[in-house]
């Protein structure tokens, strides 16, 4: 935690000297004073993902220009934020509606290269995201931490063309750079969305963040959400959030594609890769700040539940995703009905993957079932890092792979009895194949 | 022998354990609408969760669509589609002919019907055993709104079926809903009028006509054929009747007496089932001559829109149920 009054100190030092900041072309204090609180005062209201999004970013002093393309499911995010730019005006925050998804990407490029103290977010899904990478790319290795991509997960190939939301989008663009924070429910889309900017424009990290969460399973489903006051929300921020330099571009020279030496890109690469390892110490004390400010959960590695100090589950499960929920409302009767413990962890951050903090919770474990919703080359994207994650244990839980969700499909409750009963009969079976699909509450 | 049927509590469930609700209607039909009005009503009482999510898929106007909402005293924490509600909604007469919007409602569950007809004309026909509530959502919403909107009625009846909420209360979280969404001041006052109507409509009787193996949940059966609905050019769905995918009492009708069709076949590139039929013509190229709206045309609406003269219009049109036409 940062004592309150000061600067986060940077502790790496892995970058050459910082780029040209431009001091004071952005006036700060104008834009601060020019925000228009939208919540004066913690209030409760019925919100969809997508508005609990929208709602976070609005919310956000230094974020004052908004450019986008729309696509479902991502698109009443634009839209929400539009709306309510023009419901409160004179206001200096703008959307730029530009012609694609790769137009958004080299805007926040070229905005938050040219503004580092301000937040620049968009909001895209599936083939938008896919559209985008050739600057993603670069953004993940950029530095420029104040950009925000949220991704509404949607099934990425437009091969047939639907729009049912699964996380192949994300789990597809794990290498791009940046720091990819998964959510379930308004409220930890909107919490995580505060929190963001804190993580990414550390100055041991800067590193764009790239929230994200299910298209229709959550972009679309409305539940109650509380919101706190602007004020209390730009206090938080601020004090994580400090002038932010950049690490290691050479001259001030911000734009992309520049030139360097060869050695000097080889150093530069390494440090891209600590700067990405450090959100895991950092993280957790953002999210520590976050609940001591607002009384809930702030970032995490992962939800746990069922987890207890006095003996390991004989079952765990892993995977991301609303889909947790109906495995969290159907553990209580699974454990009374087999009279096994049975634990299970929803994933928050993907990218850094946690993986210490995975082997530690899921050590002793019989059976670690892992949910994968996303298509795949092996045996599931999370399958393969709780893998790496358990391979230094000496004693192995079993690990059983799942494919269920995928394409968006409903994880009802039977399917999820279908695979608790396969992990069930993995404790003293014969070894489980690579992985299996289960749709509709059976096993295919 | 069969155990008397006990009609569900709903408010029982609510406090209990879940109250589980889900609606089917078509794209643009308002079932959406409904249920997040039902939503944000419920939600005035603090002690209540609720989760509202519809189902769509990359389907247009016309296509089915699916609601679902969750409503406890409770925190919530399944996520999964409702799969046995004890209340259902029917916002479109003709939705259920292709699809079950009773599957998986229990015996005594509660079912709300956006019809003209009566309770016990509903019953019988959809097998229904439990309260059914029926209000002419369409038709008060084209009295009052000018437009066949059932959301109003639909959510009102939802109310009644739920019970223990206030009319006032229902109508004035209905009014505020539109308020905040900057609804002219006019357009919220028709609305509350279609509001007091609907509450005056609403009809509502207890049967028990499900007949063993009626509305049990279907198991998966393979994943079948490109779902009716799903846009293409290939005209996959010939092979399906798209037609009764029409919203219910309406039907396409295309009329040139004065043959002032100009050729410009924006309505036949846009038709998504292929059925404008025309004939070349020397001056303008062609000529549209009728439409075949027997089986495929789900009025989406498109020629409607495309057309420069306006040739394409929808019509009411009267839907007739076998037992109804023969009594």
């Amino acid at each position: 935690m940062i004592p309150e009054g000061t600067a986060p100190l940077p502790l790496l030092r892995v970058s050459t000297p910082s780029g040209e900041r431009y001091d004071g072309v952005v006036d700060l204090e104008k834009v601060r004073a020019a925000h228009h609180a939208l919540h004066t005062q913690r209030e409760s209201l019925i919100a969809d993902g997508n508005y609990a999004a929208a709602l976070a970013t609005l919310q956000m002093w230094r974020c004052v220009l908004y450019p986008g393309f729309p696509i479902t499911p991502s698109t009443k995010w634009i839209e929400t934020v539009a709306a309510k730019i023009a419901e409160h005006q004179p206001n200096i925050k703008r959307v730029k509606l530009l012609e694609a998804e790769h137009a958004v990407a080299d805007y926040l490029a070229g905005a938050a290269a040219a503004c580092r103290d301000l937040v620049f977010a968009t909001a895209t899904s599936s083939v938008g995201l896919d559209h985008m990478t050739e600057t993603t790319r670069s953004l993940g290795a950029s530095g420029l931490g104040n950009v925000l991509l949220i991704d509404v997960y949607r099934a990425t190939a437009n091969y047939p063309l639907c729009i049912e939301g699964d996380p192949s989008d994300t789990l597809a663009h794990r290498d791009d750079g940046f720091i990819q924070i998964a959510c379930r429910g308004k409220q930890q889309i909107y919490d995580t969305l505060l929190q963001a900017p804190c993580l990414g424009m550390h100055p041991d990290i800067l590193t764009p963040v790239m929230p994200g969460y299910y298209g229709i399973k959550d972009s679309h489903r409305n539940a109650r959400l509380t919101v706190e006051p602007d004020h209390e929300i730009h206090a938080f921020q601020d004090r994580w959030i400090r002038p932010c330099p950049l690490p290691g571009l050479i001259n001030g020279d911000t734009a992309f594609g520049n030139c360097t030496t060869s050695r000097w890109f080889q150093g530069f690469k390494i440090g891209q890769k600590k700067r990405m390892e450090r959100a895991l110490e950092v993280l957790p004390q953002i999210g520590a700040d976050f609940e001591r400010t607002f009384g809930r959960p702030g970032l995490a590695y992962f939800d746990a539940v069922g987890f207890g100090d006095d003996a390991p589950p004989d079952v765990a499960v892993v995977t991301m995703g609303p889909d947790f929920g109906t495995f969290e409302a159907l553990r209580p009767a699974f454990e009374a009905r087999t009279g096994l413990r049975a634990a299970g962890l929803a994933l928050r951050l993907l990218s850094p993957f946690p993986r210490e903090a995975v082997r530690r919770k899921l050590a002793g474990a019989r059976v670690v079932l892992v949910l994968n919703q996303a298509h795949h080359q092996g045996r599931g994207h999370l399958t393969l890092d709780v893998a790496d994650a358990l391979f230094p244990l000496d004693q192995r839980p079993r690990l059983l792979s799942a494919f269920a969700g995928l394409g968006g499909a409903d994880v009802s409750e039977a399917t999820w009895e279908a695979m608790l009963d396969d992990a069930r009969a993995a404790l003293d079976g014969p070894p489980p194949p690579a992985y299996r699909f289960y749709h509709e509450g059976r096993r295919l | 022998m069969t155990a008397p049927m006990v009609p569900l509590d709903p408010q029982k469930l609510l406090s209990e354990s879940v109250l589980e609700l889900r609606g089917d209607g078509k794209a643009g039909g308002g079932l959406v609408l409904a249920f997040q009005s039902l939503a944000s009503l419920l939600l005035e009482d603090p002690s209540i969760h609720v989760q509202e999510w519809p189902f769509f898929s990359s389907a247009r106007r016309g296509a089915s669509i699916r609601s679902f909402l969750r409503v406890s005293r409770k925190p919530i924490l399944a996520a999964c589609e409702v799969t046995r509600p004890s209340l259902v909604l029917l916002m479109n007469e003709s939705v259920g002919r292709s699809v079950d919007f009773a599957d998986g409602v229990p015996r005594g569950g509660t079912f709300v019907l956006n019809t003209r007809r009566s309770p016990e004309e509903c019953a019988a026909h959809f097998h229904l055993s439990g309260r059914v509530f029926t209000v002419p959502g369409d038709e008060i919403g084209q009295t009052h709104l000018k437009a066949p909107l059932g959301n109003v009625s639909a959510y009102v009846a939802m109310t009644q079926a739920i019970g223990g909420l206030a009319p006032a209360n229902v109508i004035e979280s209905f009014l505020t809903m539109l308020r905040k969404r900057r609804i002219p001041d006019s357009i919220v006052e028709r609305n509350r009028t279609a509001l007091e109507a609907s509450l005056e409509a609403v009809r509502s009787g207890t049967f028990d006509f499900a007949r063993p193996g009626d509305h049990a949940p279907a198991g998966f059966e393979g994943y079948g054929d490109l779902p009716v609905g799903a846009q293409t050019r290939l005209r996959l769905s010939q092979s399906n009747r798209t037609a009764d995918y029409a919203p219910s009492g309406f039907r396409l009708r295309f009329e040139d007496p004065e043959r002032r069709c100009t050729g410009c076949a924006h309505c036949i590139t846009n038709c998504p089932e292929g059925i404008i039929h025309f004939v070349p013509d020397a001056e303008k190229g062609l000529q549209v001559t009728h439409v075949d709206v027997s089986q495929f045309c789900k009025l989406c609406g498109e020629c409607i829109e495309t057309c420069p003269e306006q040739l394409f219009k929808q019509v009411p049109f009267e839907e007739s149920w076998e037992e109804v036409a023969t009594s």
